[in-house]
């Protein structure tokens, strides 16, 4: 429960056995009901099946008594035991829970094991709770408002229902999302810009995380945003760059991302003749020398570099 | 070095880790080659390293994001759930419950209510026609009393098939429901014990006073111990589970019912194994055209193993040092 101090969001930190601290995302009821209304439809469908083989088969040779005792024993299994069991041989997985994307584990972030997944399958009959019966045609069809679970899960923070609360364990979202690589700069002005910059700025820490959340959410920006949030940023680097205050902020941000991430300088321009990039580097050097100035030296070399790759 | 220069230079480890990854998660139980095992920990200890060091490294939040998915999805895949081991289930069945539930109050709480309120419903039912019409309803009393009309004199094999699959699919479902509600603070479980204590006695009373007394209770000597005594248990086992969340003996209450969690599943189970065995007695032995003392010896000789499991077996051994700690568990 230590995370409950810091937690905001749905994630959760989960400490490794490697001392690893890594975050799963928690999932809530609206991926845990599709998964849920899946594997109901899987069970009806497989009982469906069964029973039309199991009633042919055994009225072909005359004995469907036997049949329709089978069919019911399997009802019964499938119906308390179906969740039980593939979450227990499919390390914390349903079919639905593997279409939705989700998985049990216990609290700790281990799997569970055979008795967690038994026990809170069979206990989400509590979760369900409380029942009405609704009448559909000559049916009573009993329909589960689930308000029980729904309650329990929105008191905690890991959404763990009553069942989950009884076995500690929870539910996590397991995306594959693919590697996004460093995101590419192609603005010729910023490039420009980047050479500009001198070389002894080392963007600190969270100047390089601000950077990075900048430019990797910016193609959704119209150019006016762009500009008014860049310019929080840019603002205080126009002085320390020693750039005029024109300079489109946006822009600047770029190059300052392209510098940081990666590259010191064009690579295009390198790779023309070995003669330009020398020349491009004294240039590089000139401009430095224009906008040194010690105090900004000072505030840029004081973060801790040493450990940059 | 920069940030893409080093996301370029480890993105063919963390690419590969994430096939292996996709490899795994399709089966349900894994063997894989031994080369393969140690390249995956190596891959995984590779990019817990590089998750590690995310924030020195300067690493984007993206990156570091599809990091934690990554490392998580491995996480997965090198701890995964132990399969079911038998072995370690007839220990559970054969051993520890007994013992747990030779102590256990919400258990003998559950008897004396279902116990009690069914001889009182039984003998009101008996002593006052009409007790039973109010509880039961008229439907019902003369479905029971068409039901046994007849003197048993055996089935077709096959109806005793489908009989089973009746008993099997009905009767465990209750056993578990009874356990499951007692979640609700042991409340839904008492409820569910006294409904059914309470209609049982009133059935058990009302027959009495039938010209069917007969039928009904040759019918019901054989599979009664394992089918009642599972009913108690299941309620029990749900009461101990809702009880849980109110005496914590000193934990916290999410561990207390964590705790109660895990004891409880094998004394439901337990009650299912014995519903079962109740359902299989009910469909081939209490239908037939055996003579009564035979139905009467099953129904003995089931007592009988009843007792051993829960006397015997359950007797608090002393010199067993595992057990003390259950022992300091309930003073």
């Amino acid at each position: 429960m230590d995370t409950q101090d810091r937690q905001l969001d749905t994630r959760i930190e989960v400490i490794t056995p490697e001392n690893i601290a890594f975050r799963y995302r928690v999932a809530g009821p609206f991926r845990r009901l599709p998964a849920f209304l899946i594997d109901v439809v899987i069970q009806l469908v497989a009982a469906i099946i069964i029973q039309l083989v199991l009633f042919f088969v055994f009225d072909f040779v005359g004995l469907l008594g036997i049949g329709i005792g089978l069919y019911l024993i399997f009802f019964f299994i499938l119906m308390w035991f179906y969740g039980g069991l593939f979450e227990a041989l499919w390390n914390g997985q349903t079919p639905g829970k593997r279409i939705m994307g989700i998985r049990v584990l216990s609290i700790d972030g281990k799997a569970i094991d055979a008795i967690q997944a038994t026990l809170r399958n069979v206990l989400r009959i509590a979760d369900f709770q409380p029942v009405l019966p609704v009448p559909i045609g000559p049916f009573i069809f009993p329909v589960p408002c689930c308000l029980l679970g729904l309650v329990t899960a929105s008191f905690n923070d890991r959404f763990q229902r009553l069942g989950d609360l009884a076995c500690g364990t929870m539910v996590v979202v397991e995306s594959r999302p693919g590697l996004r690589d460093v995101m590419r700069i192609d603005d010729r002005e910023a490039l420009r810009l980047a050479d500009q910059i001198p070389a002894y700025f080392v963007p600190s820490r969270t100047l390089a995380r601000a950077l990075a959340t900048y430019v990797g959410r910016r193609w959704a920006f119209s150019p006016g945003r762009r500009q008014h949030i860049a310019s929080h940023l840019a603002g205080p680097l126009y002085d320390r760059l020693g750039l005029p205050p024109n300079t489109d902020p946006d822009q600047l941000l770029c190059a300052v991302y392209y510098r940081t991430f990666i590259a010191d300088r064009q690579e295009e321009g390198t790779a023309e003749t070995a003669l330009p990039a020398v020349g491009r580097q004294s240039g590089v050097w000139g401009n430095t020398f224009d906008v040194a100035e010690p105090t900004a030296m000072d505030i840029f070399t004081s973060v801790n570099t040493g450990r940059r790759v | 070095m920069k940030v893409s220069d080093l996301v370029k230079a480890r993105q063919a480890n963390w690419q590969e880790l994430e096939k292996l990854c996709f490899r795994l998660e399709g089966r349900s139980r894994v063997r894989v080659a031994a080369r393969t095992a140690g390249r995956f920990a190596a891959l995984y200890r590779g990019a817990c390293a590089d998750l590690a060091l995310a924030d020195s490294y300067q690493l984007p939040g993206s990156t570091v994001q599809y990091l934690h998915e990554l490392v998580g999805r491995a996480h997965n895949q090198l701890y995964r759930s132990r399969v079911f081991d038998t072995a370690g289930w007839a220990q559970r069945l054969l051993v520890e419950v007994p013992q747990q539930l030779f102590h256990d109050r919400a258990l003998r709480l559950a008897f004396v209510i279902f116990w009690g309120l069914f001889l009182l419903s039984a003998f009101l039912a008996y002593a006052r026609p009409d007790f039973a019409l109010a509880v039961v309803g008229q439907e019902q009393l003369t479905q029971f009393e068409e039901m046994y009309a007849n003197p048993i004199n055996g089935r077709e094999s096959q109806d005793d098939w489908e009989m089973l699959g009746r008993y099997i699919s009905r009767n465990p479902s209750i056993g578990l429901l009874c356990f499951a509600m007692g979640l609700l603070l042991g409340i839904g479980g008492l409820f569910t014990l006294i409904i059914n204590a309470t209609s049982i006695g009133c059935v058990f009373g009302h027959m009495a006073t039938t010209p069917q007394a007969e039928n009904f209770y040759e019918f019901v000597t054989a599979h009664g111990p394992y089918e009642l005594t599972a009913v108690v248990l299941s309620a029990g086992a749900g009461m101990r589970l809702g009880f849980a969340i109110l005496q914590t003996g000193g934990l916290s209450r999410m561990d207390s019912l964590r705790r109660a969690g895990r004891e409880t599943l094998p004394m439901a189970m337990t009650a299912v194994v014995l519903f079962i065995l109740a359902a299989l007695i009910e469909g081939f032995v209490s239908p037939s055209s055996l003579p009564y003392w035979v139905k009467a010896a099953v129904s003995i000789f089931s007592a009988s193993t009843l007792m051993f499991y829960f006397v015997i077996l359950g007797y608090p051994k002393e010199q067993a040092g595992a057990i003390g700690s259950d022992a300091d568990r309930h003073p």
